[in-house]
């Protein structure tokens, strides 16, 4: 089998590895809650005094435990796959690593079972969606994979799941930053608190990437989800989360303290400048959807 | 927690307020970006008799429906939250989501004795709620039909009637 990055310290993965570890987090990251999200849900609850609000937040624990039971998807916006990718040094990937991870979405969204929510048509009719839809869920082909290099000679796969109504309430913009962290962080969090009550699917978990460009704020905001944890939120995530909170929209906008559970923030190289390209992503109640593997 | 049986009389929503906890049991229609304007379409052209839809004390839920469950989608996007009115006063009583509506949507539904509820998109827990399903019209859309399903139990929250929301002043963007 074809590698590359071959060297004395390296190790081989194979192509049904990898295609494996996609598949199986894909399925994992759609139909069950992480650790974090359980204790985060029932601190929630514990500091809920609106009792629609309480309602609201027992019942999404409660679909936790019923898709967790019955390996069922958390919602039924699947989401849109996405894959990224920790290299490390010492790590050699088979020649077709991308056609791997391709045909491991394909087989966790068949698994899932995945919305078939894939549009058909030539360009112009995938935008006016005139051709109808796929009905094999495996059609709904990943965003482009994120590869970032990483110490040691693992290769940690993650997969997130990015629901469609985040993604009508997020923002990628440039914010005149003033030399001072809390007006950037400050301007993402009022783009969010503007957004949560229209966004319907709160409590929300915003997640934020400040960066040069567009597409690397992007990048570093699916990052920030990647790596976040609501049970390690540093100054400024618990900053943002508490002026989102309040206010005071709710779950569901019902009202409540628990308008964001959390917030994760990545900052990434930046460039002499009076701007900082911000990307925010208010994030629904199930997000971030993600599991990973570390082969290798 | 107040079951709702369909179909719904304006009666009964008289007696439903803001805050309220329903369950539904009966009969709901589900659809959203796809299938709603076309269905406005249909009531406007006097054609609904033509697919064997009757929206009279009906619920819609805008949801898809497809192998992977139910859940709502946002409400506010333009083809759902437009269609509103029409369908509302087609019959529809509740019409079921999530996300904030704007004042038109609000009067449009108070004028025609329609509520809004909302519901979170716990695909899981519903999937336990639903009886029979069945492709109502508009099949070629896929998870983007108009679908009727058999609920029991189906639980949403009144977030807009009789001229009141839980959304108070601020407009969705």
């Amino acid at each position: 089998m074809g590698l590359i990055g071959l060297g004395e310290d390296t190790k081989m993965l194979t192509r049904a590895k990898i295609e494996d570890a996609v598949k199986n987090c894909l399925v994992k990251a759609g139909t069950t809650f992480r650790p974090d999200q359980l204790r985060a849900y029932r601190r929630a609850i514990k500091n809920e005094e609106n009792q629609g609000a309480k309602w609201v937040l027992e019942r999404i624990l409660e679909n936790a435990e019923i898709a967790r039971r019955n390996a069922v998807p958390l919602c039924d916006d699947t989401g849109i796959p996405h894959v990224f990718l920790d290299i490390g040094k010492g790590v050699s990937l088979p020649r077709d690593w991308l056609s791997a991870i391709n045909s491991g979405v394909i087989q966790g969204l068949r698994a899932m079972p995945g919305r078939p929510m894939a549009v058909r048509g030539n360009p112009v009719e995938r935008v006016e969606q005139s051709k109808g839809l796929f009905r094999d869920p495996g059609k709904v082909s990943p965003a482009p994979v994120i590869v970032k290099s990483a110490s040691g000679n693992k290769l940690r796969i993650t997969v997130l799941l990015l629901g469609g109504g985040p993604e009508i309430r997020a923002k990628t913009y440039r914010v005149f930053h003033k030399r001072s962290i809390e007006v950037v962080v400050g301007e993402a969090a009022h783009w969010a608190s503007s957004e949560a009550r229209s966004l319907g699917c709160t409590p929300c978990v915003p997640a934020i990437g400040i960066g040069r460009t567009h597409v690397e704020a992007s990048a570093l905001m699916l990052e920030a989800m990647k790596d976040g944890s609501l049970s390690r939120q540093d100054h400024w995530e618990k900053r943002v989360t508490e002026l989102i909170n309040q206010t005071r929209v709710g779950p569901l906008g019902l009202g409540g303290n628990t308008t964001a559970l959390g917030t994760f923030i990545k900052i990434g190289p930046l460039r002499a400048s009076g701007i900082r390209v911000v990307s925010m992503r208010p994030g629904c109640c199930f997000e971030p959807r993600k599991a990973s593997a570390i082969l290798g | 927690m107040i079951t709702v049986y369909t179909p719904i009389g304006k009666r009964d929503i008289e007696k439903v307020k803001v805050g309220d906890q329903i369950a539904i049991d009966g009969m709901i229609y589900c659809g959203r970006d796809a299938v709603l304007p076309k269905l406005v379409r249909l009531i406007e052209n006097r054609g609904l008799d033509k697919i064997g839809v009757d929206l009279e004390g009906a619920v819609i839920f805008h949801t898809a429906v497809s192998p992977a469950g139910i859940g709502p989608t946002t409400s506010n996007k333009v083809e759902i939250e437009g269609s509103i009115p029409a369908l509302s006063r087609a019959g529809v009583r509740i019409h079921v989501g999530k996300g904030a509506l704007g004042p038109n949507t609000v009067e449009e539904l108070k004028k025609y004795h329609s509520i809004f509820a909302v519901t979170p998109p716990v695909s899981a827990l519903f999937s336990d709620k639903i009886v029979a399903q069945r492709v109502a019209a508009f099949g070629e859309e896929g998870m983007e039909a108009l679908y009727q399903l058999e609920v029991k139990g189906f639980p949403a929250i009144i977030a807009i009637a009789h001229g009141e929301t839980i959304f108070g002043a601020h407009r969705p963007g």
